[in-house]
């Protein structure tokens, strides 16, 4: 618990944490006003009105990178592991900070975003209709688990760029080179097992046939790449020497 | 148990180079330890492995008898400063001990408490990243004595510090170690501990040289010569050289004297009507013990290999 502690202060006595988090409630349900006031007839309302989170998830990245790689850019990493030597707890403890944070912040933009869905679309968004509450937590679920993927991919390079740059191009580029492949059996396998195309199938409410994975098996995904990086970013943590 | 600093046998390689080749040594309580040697003995290294920041490729550092990983509430157990600029700069001088504390489930006050005994009452508000090294030495003093530990170490404190820090940073450590604490503290100038500290380890490429007090390596280094300081410096060359002894003169009217005591040079003297004004035992400087210490490992260690 002290470990959480510590980093719940260490959180909010610098100025990225809250200005990230700003980045996530604000951008996502900016970019759900501007695809649900162009929406055209016969679109997937929840996911339209949801769509910013596409855009809300790099600060969520960066939120998340920021919590472990700006303690090995300025080698305050070696004061954290000093007071907390149980590295792994140190790991957790980060983990769940990034977790608490993104719900927060997640939660605050989802919710923006499907009140200006129901304000802007014609027919409206209710979230008492079981899809589009499935929708909607299952995006906040999304943006921690991004947040997850981030923390586990920072602690194994260390290096604020290249976990920045590794997290966002496996979120957006996978998709961009499924579709350049050609062989459609390999298109569809590329998609499925894409962490944002598969997680984001959460927020589909029409036509879940066409999607390319169910949309709790796609989050599933998605908690499947967070866990592998979590772990590699354990071991990484635990078995190289601080820095 | 008492609470030490134990190190048995570490090393430890970074890809070709040996940092460590068996440091090995126990830190006693109650006295000011100082840990010297040239840069790149492997001072901090043998550190950051106490605090297991650095894992041993073989054997062990033990704070209080256990492995720094295994402390609960460490900062209860070791104070140490490795690096000042290990922190995050736009947090502030306060925040950043806040963080530390609750890390280790210490209450706010204890924060205000090291604030206090460290003189950055001033600055504690501004941002650590702006501090001077002198003040983040002292920041750095503020985190190590947190918890109230019964063990310091510290790397390299003197370094950036004015000449009035360098002054607060002696008082500081000799009044740790006179209220039973166990201190470590480095450098690479001997100068620096001269007055500081009781006990020396001397370090060179990754292990111990000299595990020894201060005054037993002075008086090793000092051999049994004499200062003699007189006007007739021809005279007495010739009185003391047919005496027996080895004469060197070391300035206009002062000469060192090896080979014969004290009392036998002022017999001599005395007997030859040579005037002098002075005689002492030489006292070697920590600083000549230190070369004349580190030129032998250096020597020995170019013929063994």
């Amino acid at each position: 618990m002290s470990a959480l502690h510590a980093e719940w202060t260490k959180a909010w006595t610098v100025p990225g944490t809250a200005w990230l988090l700003a980045g996530v409630v604000t951008l996502t349900p900016l970019l759900g006003v501007l695809a649900a006031s162009s929406m055209a007839e016969g679109g997937d309302p929840a996911r339209t009105s949801l769509l910013g989170v596409t855009l809300g998830q790099a600060a969520v990245v960066g939120l998340a990178v920021a919590t472990v790689s700006g303690e090995y850019g300025t080698g305050m990493i070696r004061t954290t592991l000093t007071a907390v030597p149980r590295r792994l707890a140190v790991l957790r403890a980060k983990a769940f900070l990034v977790c608490m944070l993104t719900v927060a912040g997640g939660t605050a933009a989802v919710g923006a975003s499907v009140a200006a869905g129901d304000a802007l679309l014609p027919e409206g968004l209710s979230i008492a209709q079981g899809p589009v509450l499935r929708a909607a937590v299952g995006s906040v679920l999304y943006l921690a688990l991004v947040g997850l993927l981030g923390v586990g991919v920072a602690a194994l390079v260390r290096d604020a760029a290249t976990a920045v740059g590794l997290v966002l191009g496996l979120l957006f580029l996978t998709p961009i080179v499924a579709s350049l492949v050609s062989d459609p059996d390999w298109r569809e396998r590329l998609l499925e097992w894409s962490p944002m195309t598969a997680g984001l199938a959460v927020q589909a409410t029409v036509d879940l046939g066409s999607q390319p994975i169910g949309p709790w098996q796609g989050l599933g995904v998605l908690a499947a790449w967070a866990s592998a990086a979590l772990l590699a970013g354990a071991a990484a943590l635990r078995l190289r020497d601080a820095s | 148990m008492e609470a030490t600093i134990e190190v048995v046998g570490v090393r430890k390689r970074f890809g070709g180079t040996t940092a460590l080749d068996g440091m090995s040594f126990t830190v006693t309580p109650g006295q000011v330890t100082g840990f010297v040697g040239p840069n790149g003995a492997g001072k901090s290294t043998t550190m950051r492995v106490i605090l297991d920041l650095d894992s041993a490729d073989a054997g062990h550092a033990h704070v209080g008898g256990r492995p720094y990983r295994e402390l609960r509430r460490p900062l209860e157990h070791v104070g140490s400063l490795l690096d000042a600029g290990a922190l995050q700069p736009s947090r502030s001088a306060r925040n950043h001990l806040r963080w530390l504390a609750h890390s280790q489930g210490l209450p706010a006050s204890r924060v205000e408490e090291v604030i206090h005994l460290t003189g950055i009452a001033s600055a504690a508000r501004r941002r650590a990243g702006g501090f001077s090294l002198g003040m983040r030495q002292r920041l750095g003093i503020a985190a190590a004595l947190l918890g109230d530990p019964p063990v310091l170490m510290l790397d390299e404190p003197f370094n950036g510090m004015d000449p009035e820090g360098i002054v607060w940073m002696r008082t500081f450590l000799r009044q740790k170690a006179a209220e039973g604490r166990a201190v470590l503290v480095s450098s690479h100038l001997m100068s620096e501990l001269q007055d500081t500290a009781d006990h020396l380890l001397v370090v060179g490429r990754g292990r111990v040289i000299a595990d020894t007090s201060v005054a037993a390596l002075i008086a090793a280094a000092s051999g049994d010569r004499v200062c003699l300081r007189t006007t007739a410096r021809t005279p007495a060359m010739t009185v003391l050289a047919a005496a027996g002894a080895t004469v060197a003169a070391t300035g206009a009217d002062s000469l060192t004297v090896s080979g014969l005591a004290a009392a036998g040079v002022v017999a001599a003297l005395n007997a030859n009507d040579v005037p002098f004004t002075e005689v002492s035992p030489h006292r070697a400087s920590l600083e000549e013990a230190y070369m004349e210490l580190t030129r032998e490992a250096v020597e020995f260690r170019a013929a063994g290999s």
